[in-house]
């Protein structure tokens, strides 16, 4: 059980470290870039909210298989397979909570620590604290979702024992082999592991309000 | 150091501001004009923070205080601590009793706790005033700064703002729709109409213009406000200067 949780945190919040640099950066244009071309990302950040996971798992799957495009590189059935699915879908909804956080900081504010003198970097700084709680909430949602779902894990991940079972995965075998009591077990840990990521969550906003 | 502008252009969307040339100092300068008439754009430009044409010239230490002002997350305190400790570099515990003393300067020695961005919308405007300021800037940009404020608090940041650029010699730069404000505080005029100006005179001088948007200035701040009559006390209260 310890050995299959940790192995569900650990892609999960792989995949949403990863999710993070492309979602934050991706934001980051979308709200202060002034290329046109930023409302397409933003409509692609948009549409992959109901991104399903099997879709995701699919063209992973297809791509990493042996006879596919990546199939050299072998990392199908391997929690690199699971982390980069999961990235994928992680990030669009990262993204697009991250553009609401971006956008609820008042687009004033930058121009008025400027007007006060306030040095470029430590502006940077400063803004970061502003979005920080909603970008913190942001990324819970993204690990939250990388963390719950079945399809594209079971996909790149084949759900091996020992190697590449996740919670969500252990659950689906248990559940078909009829083991109820078992299945409520690996559900009742990953509602705990996302009540604690929400708790830790909540604390870290409580103390930057 | 005084403010000038040259042959200074913007461009805002389809709003295109062209001024040829403006001048302000300690004496005071009034930016007048209907809505929209490009009175907070030549604000913007001046503080360098909007992409122009044409030169500007500024002292090095400016604050501007915008007519909706915005507020990091914390307290008001923390605010104006937040923006000494960047700005001017200083150590906590200075910054700590700069900002406390700002904040008694401009009645908001209660709301040192809770949310600045909590505030009513006229306190906030008294905050924004004292965060610029508690810089102790050479030069000063006030956009419609007590538009919000209760007449009281009106008077006595007017005070406040006066008592200041009298004593350090700041220049002062006010965009502004009450003649109370001009009167208080400026001793030049410029009347702007659709990104141009269109007059430009001394305060003592408006009630001669034939502009109409400067007769009803006028005519609605009544005779008793003209400037150069009621020029308000600037003594302040011992006590209430910015030093902590």
């Amino acid at each position: 059980m310890l050995q299959i949780a940790s192995l569900s945190v650990g892609v999960s919040l792989a995949a949403t470290l990863v999710a993070a640099v492309f979602a934050l950066g991706g934001a980051l244009w979308i709200v202060y870039g002034r290329s046109r071309l930023r409302y397409v990302l933003l409509v692609i950040f948009n549409a992959g909210l109901g991104l399903p996971p099997v879709a995701v798992g699919l063209a992973v799957a297809f791509t990493f298989w042996r006879s596919g495009p990546l199939g050299m590189l072998d990392i199908l059935y391997t929690p690199a397979a699971m982390m980069l699915a999961q990235t994928i879908i992680v990030t669009p909804l990262f993204g697009s909570l991250a553009v609401i956080a971006l956008r609820a900081v008042d687009p004033t504010l930058r121009d008025q620590l400027a007007a006060l003198g306030v040095p470029a970097r430590t502006r940077l700084r400063l803004l970061a604290r502003e979005t920080a709680p909603g970008i913190l909430a942001s990324a819970l949602a993204g690990f939250g979702r990388a963390v719950a779902e079945v399809g594209a894990a079971q996909m790149t991940g084949g759900n091996i024992e020992g190697q590449t079972r996740v919670l969500t995965t252990a659950t689906m075998l248990a559940v078909g082999r009829g083991e109820f009591s078992v299945a409520f077990g690996y559900v009742a840990v990953l509602l705990g592991i996302m009540t604690i990521a929400t708790g830790a969550a909540f604390v870290l906003q409580r103390r930057w309000q | 150091m005084a403010v000038t502008a040259a042959r200074l252009a913007v461009r805002r969307g389809t709003f295109w501001l062209e001024v040829d040339e403006l001048f302000a100092d300690a004496s005071g300068t009034a930016l007048v004009g209907p809505n929209g008439a490009g009175k907070t754009t030549v604000l913007l430009a001046l503080q360098g923070l909007l992409p122009h044409a044409g030169s500007v010239a500024r002292p090095g230490r400016c604050a501007g205080v915008f007519a909706q002002p915005a507020f990091l997350r914390g307290s008001p305190r923390w605010n104006l601590a937040t923006v000494l400790r960047s700005t001017l570099g200083m150590d906590e515990r200075t910054a700590d009793r700069g900002a406390a003393a700002a904040l008694r300067l401009v009645g908001l020695e209660e709301a040192t706790h809770g949310d600045a961005r909590k505030l009513s919308s006229g306190e906030r405007q008294r905050l924004a005033l004292a965060r610029a300021l508690v810089l102790e800037p050479e030069a000063l940009f006030l956009d419609e700064p007590f538009a919000n404020v209760d007449a009281h608090g009106r008077c006595m940041l007017r005070e406040v703002v006066n008592d200041y650029v009298a004593r350090s010699g700041c220049t002062l730069v006010l965009a502004t729709q009450t003649l109370a404000d001009v009167a208080a505080l400026c001793d030049h005029v410029v009347l702007l109409d659709r990104g141009r100006v269109v007059e430009s005179l001394g305060a003592a001088r408006l009630a001669e213009s034939a502009q109409p948007y400067l007769r009803a200035l006028v005519s609605e701040g009544g005779p008793g406000l003209m400037p150069g009559r009621t020029r308000p006390n600037l003594r302040l209260m011992p006590g209430e200067g910015l030093e902590p």
